[in-house]
């Protein structure tokens, strides 16, 4: 680790002053203290946005929701108007890490979160997200890697929030360049679907604020599977959500983690789930829609048909 | 009284046998318990270690220099010298010691190494090919196979009625106690005193000796507490003796713990296996030969010098079974990744996995019942009973069904196997006891406690003789200036310091008496005989006796799991661990080193792996979080059943109950789903792979 300093924003607009070119925001710590121990990122200065007022809160609301950075998984996992409103969310939630990381990872974090790849996380490789030149995932352990991308990089998403976040189509409010801007969750990472340097689509000194779900969808699902039963990361993950009126669906959508550098999403299964009910038949379908055109490598295959099954398994969760 | 010269143990027991909470518990959940990682000596620096970065490399110059400039920077020194051969990611190049770890990390990247990277080689089967690159110069990877054969093998498979073939390998698992490797190192012109987080203090205190050219009198290894060994602590090790010199050079007490990322690298592992076997019986299942087929790795060697073994990647074969007709072909490959050390009944999990998967595999093709093939093959008297009471523990009969039969996408299943194990007491076992005026009691002995219980063992010796509580007995271990101990290893520990202490107490009782004219100093008199002795504390020594332990202990272990076989995830159930010790000391202490072994081989069974990447070298899995160890959501329900045989003496557990876990949750997983994973660790990947579910690769 490298020395920086440390400075605490106590509003938007010195946050982003005080980070600048060379700073980075912290706020559970969660995923910048590997990376600084890791000598993975050295930033001049850390700014704290812990303490950044009104960002640590739910607001319910009739057609919106609106979840604050700063509020963290533990919250998320606990509200109990939340698990009732979006269990997808808060189930998503709940398999985040292990009880402590929760206490302390927050919701701007972790959908900012960067790479897992353990090539990009160790110390002495220095692979194409680094600025080195080759991909060492595509011909060495990829065990743990996506079966989409867009570019050479196959690091996947791993954020369990933006998954959740992405069936529900949430959007979140981004401070840049001195005004708030809206981004769908494909649009929050659509850059690392592209450069393979890029984690998600936030330009330097961009600052989450806030969440916001919309209540369109009264049903929410979510499941992974991971190799140990806890504190362990999904191998895929898949959330998914619609209205279900009649045992019809309408506005479904679903998405998958860990496996493609964004939340996997294939509106043309989004579509074909418009006004059917959810059975064996049709959850089949829609699997095979979305992981059309998967291109497994040596060690990952075994994702395609694990997301077939959670896929199936997450829509007829709906029901329940 | 006994005669202390033909020692017995009591037949009436308040202690032994039973059980007792550790008498540390209180410290140890308080955080009083001092572990080697909490010393604070005086003025101590931390201590830091370079690696390698490359796997393998021509050191041609390392400098100092720009380290010792950084503030706060007392020492720096080479580890090996400065022109030599690194072989692996993580191999020990240099050290540093600094007052803040802060200043240890920037010297230990103000280091400049200039070396010229070499060819170099990972993974096993690259190893074996003749073009690969050498992990040394004058030698081949693949060593000459050590070969052993018995009875007329071809012969006897051409007359079996059922052959089977299989190929069954086992990951290198990572040595990964919660405490890691290291000491606070104090080196003065008295001597050296070392503050050691190992399970032999006598073996620390000679190898320091003997690696500083020291006299023995001047060097003390002080254990107090220590957070688990499995095998990999014996010796002062290259962090030790870099201790030793930093703290030489920087006039300071050096505190070297190695890191966790350290700990992956450097000391010590299980080797791996790949085992090809072919084993055949005749038409009642009587086995009748046997044909081994085996390499494995120990990275770039044959492993620290340790008890229990450790050399090479062998392991015995054929495992436990009796089979008049055996060839056995065995040998081990270099790689450049760090070497093995001795690891919790070292040979035995890779030979049981092998051995059991292929028993089952033999059953299936018979449609024979698997236990009763074991039943019918298995010489040892003990497992015999085992299988007996474990079978009707869990139901076998009724829950045994054919392989793959279990309807629906999560499949159960169940699988049994079995170890066995060593044990026995050391010889040159000493005990010291010292009984006070006031009744207050110490017992000493050199050896440490692993975190086995070796002080509540010895605490229920001493209460047991002179009729006092266990938490009336202060007991004193861990340190080389008591006499000395065994070294916590070979599952010998208990065997070694039960009789020894029976010895000592005995000894001091008779002495008490003798002195005090008490003719029953026990129980309620003890306090009225002790004050006799006036204000001169009575000091009596001890040493081990024959006839009270002996070796040869072992267990078999039932798994029940479910197999999702759509996401390819096992979950444990179930353990039933049956386990024979022959003499039980402790029950609750005794259980929990059946747990602890167990759940050691689930991670080998389902987590554990270490991951080597071709393309740099480098130890891809340096942590928990993708270095996987069994976690509580992880747990099964248990069902410990001890088999106590006071007839035979003490033995020894510690390494028996990690034998056969994994293969009993591997034959479990191969009765669900009716074709065997024949790979550690099962990871769903392999399991959606076994069953044809896997589309080939694209890219
Ligand atoms: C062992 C382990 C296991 C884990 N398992 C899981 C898991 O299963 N699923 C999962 O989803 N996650 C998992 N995580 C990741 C963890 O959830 C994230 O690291 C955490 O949520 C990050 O939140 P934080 O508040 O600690 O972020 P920080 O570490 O403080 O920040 C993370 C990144 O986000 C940036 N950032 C933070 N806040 C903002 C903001 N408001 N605007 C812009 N940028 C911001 C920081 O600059 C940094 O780059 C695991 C982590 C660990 C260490
Ligand atoms: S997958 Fe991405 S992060 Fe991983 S090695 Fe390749 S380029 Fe680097």
């Amino acid at each position: 680790m490298k020395a920086f300093e440390y400075a605490t924003a106590h509003s938007v607009n010195s946050a982003q002053e005080m980070v600048a070119d060379n700073g980075q925001y912290i706020a559970g710590g969660n995923d910048l203290l590997g990376l600084l121990k890791e000598y993975i990122v050295d930033p001049k200065i850390l700014v704290s946005v812990k303490s950044l007022p009104g960002l640590d809160r739910v607001e319910t609301g009739s057609k919106v929701w609106t979840i604050g950075t700063n509020v963290t998984v533990a919250q998320i996992e606990d509200h109990s108007a939340i698990r009732k409103t979006f269990p997808g969310l808060a189930q998503a939630a709940a398999e985040v890490g292990s009880q402590q990381i929760r206490n302390v990872a927050t919701v701007g974090g972790n959908i900012s979160q960067h790479s897992r790849c353990w090539y990009f996380r160790h110390r002495d490789v220095l692979c194409l997200k680094k600025e080195g030149d080759m991909c060492y995932a595509r011909h060495g352990e990829n065990k743990y890697h996506s079966l989409f991308t867009g570019n050479t990089c196959i690091s996947p998403v791993v954020s369990n929030l933006a998954i959740a976040f992405a069936a529900l189509d949430a959007t979140a409010v981004v401070q840049r360049a001195g005004k708030p801007v809206r981004m769908s969750m494909a649009e929050f990472y659509a850059k690392a679907f592209e450069n393979p340097t890029a984690h998600n689509s936030l330009n330097p000194g961009d600052l989450v604020l806030k969440v916001e779900i919309p209540t369109t969808r009264t049903h929410s699902a979510y499941m992974q599977t991971s190799e140990k039963h806890e504190f362990d990361w999904a191998l895929v993950s898949c959330a998914a959500a619609a209205n279900i009126t009649n045992g019809k669906l309408s506005n479904a959508r679903v998405a998958l983690g860990s496996i493609s550098p964004v939340p996997h999403q294939v509106d043309a299964a989004n579509e074909y789930l418009e006004g059917k009910t959810l059975d064996e038949a049709t959850v089949t379908h829609a699997a095979d829609m979305i992981l059309h055109g998967a291109k497994p490598h040596e060690h990952n295959g075994y994702k395609v048909p694990m997301a077939h099954a959670l896929i199936r398994r997450t829509l007829l969760k709906l029901n329940a | 009284m006994p005669d202390p010269a033909n020692l017995s143990w009591p037949k009436e027991t308040k202690y032994i046998s039973k059980s007792t909470h550790r008498v540390d518990a209180a410290q140890k959940l308080t955080g009083k318990a001092r572990y080697s990682s909490d010393i604070q000596a005086e003025g101590w620096l931390y201590g830091m270690i370079l690696r390698s970065k490359w796997p393998a490399a021509k050191i041609t110059n390392i400098n100092l220099e720009k380290a010792l400039q950084i503030p706060g920077i007392k020492a720096a020194i080479l580890i090996k010298g400065n022109e030599r051969t690194v072989r692996y990611y993580g191999d020990e190049i240099a050290a540093v010691a600094g007052t803040t770890k802060i200043a240890c990390l920037d010297a230990l990247k103000a280091i400049e190494v200039t070396a010229e990277p070499l060819p170099y080689v990972v993974h096993e089967d690259e190893a074996k090919k003749p073009d690969a690159p050498k992990v040394w110069d004058d030698a081949p990877n693949l060593s000459k196979p050590k070969v052993t054969e018995k009875g007329e093998v071809d012969k006897a498979f051409s007359e079996c009625a059922t052959v089977v073939e299989g190929f069954y390998t086992t990951q290198v698992q990572l040595h990964h106690p919660m405490e890691t490797h290291g000491n606070t190192v104090s080196w003065t012109d008295e001597g050296l005193t070392a503050y050691a987080s190992t399970q032999g203090i006598t073996s620390v205190k000679d190898g320091f000796a003997g690696s500083l050219q020291l006299e023995q009198s001047k060097v003390r290894v002080i254990t107090e507490y220590m957070g688990g060994g499995f095998g990999a602590k014996f010796g002062s090790g290259v962090e030790g003796k870099a201790a030793a010199e930093l703290s030489k050079a920087a006039k300071a007490p050096v505190r070297l713990m190695l890191t966790r990322f350290d700990q992956g690298l450097a000391v010590g592992n299980r080797p791996s296996s790949f085992q090809k076997i072919k084993l055949g019986a005749s038409a009642d299942g009587t086995l009748l030969a046997y044909q081994l087929d085996a390499y494995g790795t120990a990275g770039i060697g044959g492993g620290g010098s340790s008890e229990g073994g450790g050399g090479g990647a062998n392991f015995p074969a054929p495992y436990i079974y009796q089979i008049p007709n055996t060839r056995v072909s065995q040998a081990t490959v270099a790689i450049n990744a760090g070497s093995a050390r001795a690891f919790r009944a070292p040979g035995n999990p890779p030979a049981s996995f092998g051995m059991e998967s292929i028993m089952d595999d033999l059953a299936v093709k018979m449609g024979m019942d698997p236990l009763e093939l074991r039943v019918k093959n298995d010489p040892n008297p003990v497992r015999q009973k085992e299988y007996e009471v474990g079978g009707k523990r869990v139901g076998w009969k009724e829950k045994y069904k054919k392989p793959g039969s279990s309807p629906g996408v999560i499949k159960t299943g169940i699988g049994c196997a079995s170890g066995s194990w060593g044990g026995g007491g050391s010889k040159k076992t000493q005990g010291e006891a010292q009984i006070n005026p006031d009744g207050s009691v110490e017992i000493r002995m050199g050896v440490q406690d692993l975190g086995t219980g070796t002080r509540t063992v010895l605490a229920v010796v001493a209460a047991e003789v002179f009729g006092l509580k266990p938490e009336q007995i202060t007991v004193k271990v861990g340190d080389t200036n008591y006499p000395p101990g065994p070294g916590s290893g070979g599952s010998t520990t208990c065997a070694s310091i039960s009789p020894t202490a029976l010895d000592t107490c005995t000894n001091a009782l008779n002495e008490l008496q003798k002195q005090t004219g008490v003719a029953d100093a026990r129980g309620e008199n003890w306090f009225a005989a002790c004050k006799k002795l006036g204000v001169t504390p009575l000091v009596v020594q001890g040493k081990f006796q024959d006839g009270l332990s002996s070796r040869g202990a072992g267990g078999v272990q039932f798994a029940e799991v479910e197999v999702d076989t759509e996401t390819g995830r096992v979950t444990v159930k179930k353990m039933t661990c049956i386990h024979d010790c022959g003499l039980i000391m402790n029950t609750l202490t005794l259980e929990s080193q059946i747990y602890g072994g167990t759940i050691m081989g689930m991670g080998y069974a389902l987590y554990e792996e270490r991951v080597m990447d071709k393309l740099s070298g480098a130890l891809l899995n340096p942590n928990f979080e993708t270095y996987k160890l069994t976690g509580l959501s992880d747990m099964p329900e248990f069902d410990i059943v001890l088999i106590n045989m006071p007839e035979r003496g003490v033995i020894g557990i510690g390494e028996p109950s990690v034998i056969p876990s994994a293969s009993a949750i591997a034959n479990a997983v191969a009765n669900a789903l009716g074709v065997r994973i024949n790979s550690l660790p099962i990871t769903p990947a392999k399991v959606l792979a076994a069953l044809g579910k896997i589309p080939a690769p694209v890219s």
